[in-house]
């Protein structure tokens, strides 16, 4: 259970197009994260599924049922809300009860599943406690457990991990992928933050501008980006993009095809120190376990190389650089991946 | 009180929840939002919007029958009666020389309180907000008199005023002979006016002193390091900081200065004679009390005095609006 | 640092600079002004008749002192005096009867030895005392336990429809996107303008042609759907976030449970705010009770003293008492929620 797929679904705030025709299909127990820049429609997309907006057109089934015109109460989902979105007068315990009070579930059964999500997710102790008596972490916590004990088809986590310092994210981003691998129920997860994306998804479907550029999985995202901006939009740093007569002369033995207008090299597959080309350093980022080289090529193009572990370089440097083989990617006038 | 209310509204929300969500069914979330606001407007409407249009109906109409239709239209008869003067300084000249007279009343009464209250208000919020001991105690006993009803209020001050009371004890005690107060015109207006002051002072004094701790200390900090003198720290950044606070809270004392009518009625019941009869009193008693009753007249005069009240409210709503984009 | 601080400041608290003698004088006024009507008030309340009538008037309520004395024909409370007596020493005696300007006294332990006084050699012997009849008898006698009553209840019940309807009302138009929720709220900052003192005559009509004329729904109904109270809450809820409300859409509330459940409880500072105020509003009213009223029974507290001192032959002494019965409830606001009631009106200008 859990299988939501969507088509043609659009979305408009008076002449605004949010959604532009969303087709997507997403298997159940799957993991998929929507990733995209600020604005692009990511939430809104996550509330159309949700039910607590209604699309202006468009279908939406889940589990071959069309819900499309089904509130968001009926859908059996479950939402996790960036602000948490928590009760807070009431205690952690009402907090978890009241979906399943008003869906007139027995009292037992309500006490075993607090019993059990409080137990997975260690807030068994805050259970008389009430939101603002929680750290943000263990407030995070609650939220999802409110979400686990309606045992829904699937869940919606709209940035969950976003309130939380870096500590926190990396913590709880693990607990995330633990909790969904042990229940194995559909999940689908907005985010801002790449590694999130990469570490958590089974799949990621990035949007830009209300519509959905790839859906891949995050490797293949990774190595094989449809177009020039999912190129630049996974990665960090940002993939190089250079013309063809740059990527000539970091790479002198690639054939590269006919229709490439451009062609994007990443940061971590420039080796500075080999080949031909020479590029001067503007601007030293020595990380400790990366060298993040800014610099120029001989044509003025500037480049980012980022080199694993430590390296002696300084400003004015100029160094020799050369581009991996086999690690560039081709995209056409209309930016769209060309295979070599 | 939570805890006692707690049970009987559980149990409420529990009785209602069943045919809530049936309406919602069958209604949808328009048929909620009607539900919820069809209480508040049903009598919002019934008791505010009708008595509003009939108002005009009333003034437009003759005769001393309450009941509309036997009510005949004379046009604008009773604006013309209320209207006509000779000279429009001189009640005497005037056909209801009475509404003159409140009118006249009131424009002296409102001149004066407002000044007065507005000075007493301000004085009292600068003095709240310095630096004093149990500022939370001064301003709670400058806040008491807010409280009381007007009728004690006037009852208060009755007894104070009269015959054998308070002040004529002092009075005899400074060797003075004592005076019947409220028998005397002019002190009948002034006391009238003292005792308004007195009753409302203390909410003005409440605003205006948010108002002066909504200005960031480390201004008179900055000052004090320039060598500003006190006096001129006031009028350079007391006064124009304040000054949109102070503009709301001269309108709002406008609009109730206007309207005067409670206390000042137990206190005096428009007297002596008709020394302290305002413009509410006027339509009070041409409406309902006297026996030349006029409901007609009396609804002319409102609109008259609603006309005002609307202009004055209006200056006050930009006002406020003015002063939060502050 | 406020203005007058900053004033004070600047002699670096040594000596007195004008503006502490101004706060002094000016606090101490006020006290005085502010509280001496109200303890006047207090203390007369507790006067007998006779001590209210007398001039100059004496600070504290005083009851003259008597005892039992038997001069002959039984046993008989009479008034005790301290006497001036001609060999100019002073005693307690009890006045059996009196003949123009000289009273016939008696010492109460030797009631058979008769002594004429002149009244003016003697004093009323007294005692401070509380006549509290003053404040039974009009509650149980007079009508003015009804008054009470009937306060209490127009206080209680249109205070309970004020924040039923009016959150009701600020739920829908804060929480909804509909057609016309600009229109209403339009109707209602507009009718913010207009007191009830400009609708009088045609409420008047209004109220009687739908029977609620001498009744106390008469006095309630006008007064609930208060503008003022429907603004403030709206603008309270505003700031509640509306991911609450998703969340619990989610958690398969329906729209009732949305607002009795989540805003109301979410909403309490703003009402109790409102509760407080209504209270106050309610238990005050004295111009619309005093139209739409005119059967006593039915009498607001407040319309019940002002027609009591509207009589002819006016009880001071009941009146008085009964003031400071209406006082009581607002003092108990005053002390216990004096905190409430300034941040509100800080807070919005509320009145
Ligand atoms: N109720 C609304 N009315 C009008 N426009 C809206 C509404 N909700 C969202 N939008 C617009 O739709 C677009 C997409 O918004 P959305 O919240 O889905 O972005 P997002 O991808 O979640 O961004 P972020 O990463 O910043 O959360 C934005 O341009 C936003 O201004
Ligand atoms: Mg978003």
């Amino acid at each position: 259970m859990g299988h939501i797929r969507l088509e043609v679904v659009r979305k408009t705030y008076g002449p605004l197009e949010v959604l532009k025709g969303i087709d997507l299909s997403i298997e159940k127990g799957e993991f998929v994260v929507f990733v995209g820049p600020s604005g692009c429609g990511k939430s809104t997309l996550l509330r159309q599924i949700s039910g607590l907006d209604r699309p202006s057109s468009g279908r939406i089934e889940i589990d071959g049922r069309d819900v499309t015109d089904v509130g968001a109460a009926d859908r059996g989902l479950a939402m996790v809300f960036q602000s948490y979105a928590l009760y807070p007068h009431m205690t952690v315990r009402d907090n978890l009860a009241f979906g399943l009070q008003n869906n007139r579930m027995p009292k037992a059964e309500i006490a075993s599943r607090i019993a059990e999500a409080a137990r997975m997710l260690e807030i068994g102790h805050l259970m008389t406690r009430r939101p603002g008596q929680l750290s943000g972490g263990q407030r995070q916590r609650v939220a999802i457990g409110r979400a686990v004990v309606r045992d829904p088809t699937a869940f919606l986590l709209d940035e969950p991990l976003s309130n939380l310092d870096a500590e926190l994210r990396v913590s709880m981003r693990a607990e995330l992928a633990a909790l969904h691998a042990r229940l194995k129920t559909t999940m689908i997860y907005v985010t801002h933050d790449q590694v999130e994306a990469m570490t958590l998804a089974d799949r990621i479907v990035v949007l830009r501008d209300g519509a959905i550029e790839q859906v891949a999985t995050p490797m293949e995202l990774f190595n094989r980006p449809a177009n020039r901006f999912v190129a630049g939009f996974i990665g960090a740093p940002r993939m190089n993009f250079l013309d063809v007569a740059d990527a000539a002369a970091l790479a002198p033995g690639q054939a590269m095809p006919g229709a490439a207008a451009s062609v994007g090299v990443r940061p971590q597959n420039l080796r500075p120190g080999d080949g031909e080309a020479a590029m001067t350093v503007d601007l030293v980022e020595a990380l400790g376990t990366e060298t993040v080289l800014h610099g120029r090529l001989a044509s003025g193009s500037r480049v980012i190389v980022a080199h694993a572990g430590q390296m002696a370089a300084r400003r004015g440097d100029v160094l020799a650089v050369a581009a991996e083989a086999g690690k560039l990617h081709f995209f056409d006038a209309a930016d769209r991946r060309v295979e070599a | 009180m939570g805890a006692v209310l707690a049970a009987p509204a559980g149990l409420l929300a529990h009785l209602f929840d069943a045919p809530m969500r049936l309406w919602q069914r069958i209604a949808g979330r328009g048929g909620m939002i009607a539900f919820f606001l069809a209480p508040n407007m049903a009598i919002f409407g019934l008791f505010v919007i009708v008595p509003l249009g009939l108002n005009v109906a009333y003034a437009l109409s003759g005769g001393t029958a309450l009941f509309l239709p036997q009510r005949s239209y004379v046009g604008a008869a009773n604006f013309e009666r209320l209207l006509t003067c000779g000279d429009h300084m001189d009640p005497a000249t005037c056909r209801d020389d009475l509404f003159w007279i409140a009118v006249w009343n009131t424009v002296r009464f409102v001149g004066l309180q407002v000044v007065v209250l507005v000075g007493v208000a301000m004085v009292t919020a600068l003095i709240l907000n310095g630096k004093i001991r149990a500022r939370g105690f001064w301003r709670a006993v400058f806040f008491f008199p807010v409280l009381l009803s007007p009728v004690v209020v006037g009852l208060i001050w009755k007894w104070i005023f009269q015959r054998q009371g308070l002040l004529n004890w002092v009075m005899v005690e400074l060797g003075m002979d004592p005076v019947n107060w409220l028998t005397d015109r002019t002190w009948a207006f002034l006391f009238s006016v003292g005792i308004s002051v007195w009753a409302h002072a203390g909410f003005y004094a409440l605003i205006l002193l948010a108002g002066l701790q909504a200005i960031p200390r480390d201004i008179y900090e900055a000052a004090e390091m320039d060598r500003t003198s006190p006096g001129r720290a006031f009028r350079r950044i007391t006064l124009p900081l304040l000054w949109p606070n102070l503009l709301v809270v001269i309108v709002l004392a406008l609009i109730r200065a206007v309207q005067v009518f409670d206390e000042v009625y137990v206190l005096t019941g428009g007297g002596p004679g008709t020394s302290t009869m305002y413009l509410t009193q006027y339509i009070y008693e041409t409406g309902f009390a006297s026996s030349l009753r006029n409901p007609g007249v009396a609804a002319a005069a409102s609109l008259l005095m609603g006309g005002v009240l609307v202009v004055l409210t209006i200056a006050q709503l930009g006002l406020t609006r003015w002063r939060d984009r502050q | 640092m406020s203005a007058v601080a900053f004033l004070t400041r600047r002699r670096g608290g040594r000596g007195w600079h004008w503006t502490d003698v101004v706060t002094f004088g000016w606090l101490a006024a006020g006290l005085v002004l502010i509280f001496g009507p109200a303890l006047w008030l207090l203390l007369s309340s507790f006067k007998t008749p006779a001590q209210l009538a007398e001039f100059p008037p004496s600070i504290l309520p005083y009851a003259s002192r008597s005892a039992m004395v038997d001069t002959g024909d039984g046993p008989r409370l009479l008034p005790l005096y301290t006497v001036e007596l001609p060999d100019g020493t002073t005693a307690v005696m009890a006045e059996k009867n009196r003949i123009g300007i000289m009273a016939n006294m008696v010492r109460p332990e030797a009631p058979d030895e008769v002594v004429k006084v002149n009244i003016n050699a003697r004093q009323p012997l007294r005692e401070v005392a509380f006549a509290t009849g003053n404040y039974t008898t009009p509650l149980q006698a007079f009508d003015f336990g009804r008054y009470l009553w009937n306060s209490v209840f127009v206080t209680v019940i249109a205070t309970l429809i004020t924040l039923l309807t009016n959150s009701m009302a600020a739920f829908a138009l804060s929480k909804y996107e509909f057609k016309g929720r600009g229109a209403v709220m339009m109707v209602i900052v507009a009718t913010l303008m207009i007191p009830l003192s400009v609708n009088l005559v045609p409420l008047y009509s209004v109220v009687s042609a739908v029977g609620l004329l001498n009744t106390r729904w008469g006095v309630i109904l006008p007064t609930v759907a208060t503008p003022t109270g429907v603004f403030m809450l709206r603008q309270y809820m505003l700031t509640i976030p509306d991911e609450l409300l998703e969340a619990a859409r989610m958690d398969n509330a329906s729209e009732w449970q949305i607002y009795w459940r989540i805003v109301l409880p979410l909403a309490a500072p703003a009402l109790a705010v409102l509760a407080i105020f209504s209270v106050v509003w309610r238990w005050n009213d004295f111009l619309w009770p005093l139209i739409v009223l005119s059967r006593k029974e039915l009498f607001t507290l407040q319309i019940g003293l002002n027609s009591y001192a509207g009589e002819l032959n006016v009880h001071w002494q009941f009146i008085l008492a009964m003031t400071v019965v209406s006082i009581i409830p607002v003092l108990i606001v005053f002390f216990f929620l004096q905190r409430f009631i300034t941040a509100g009106i800080a807070g919005t200008g509320l009145k």
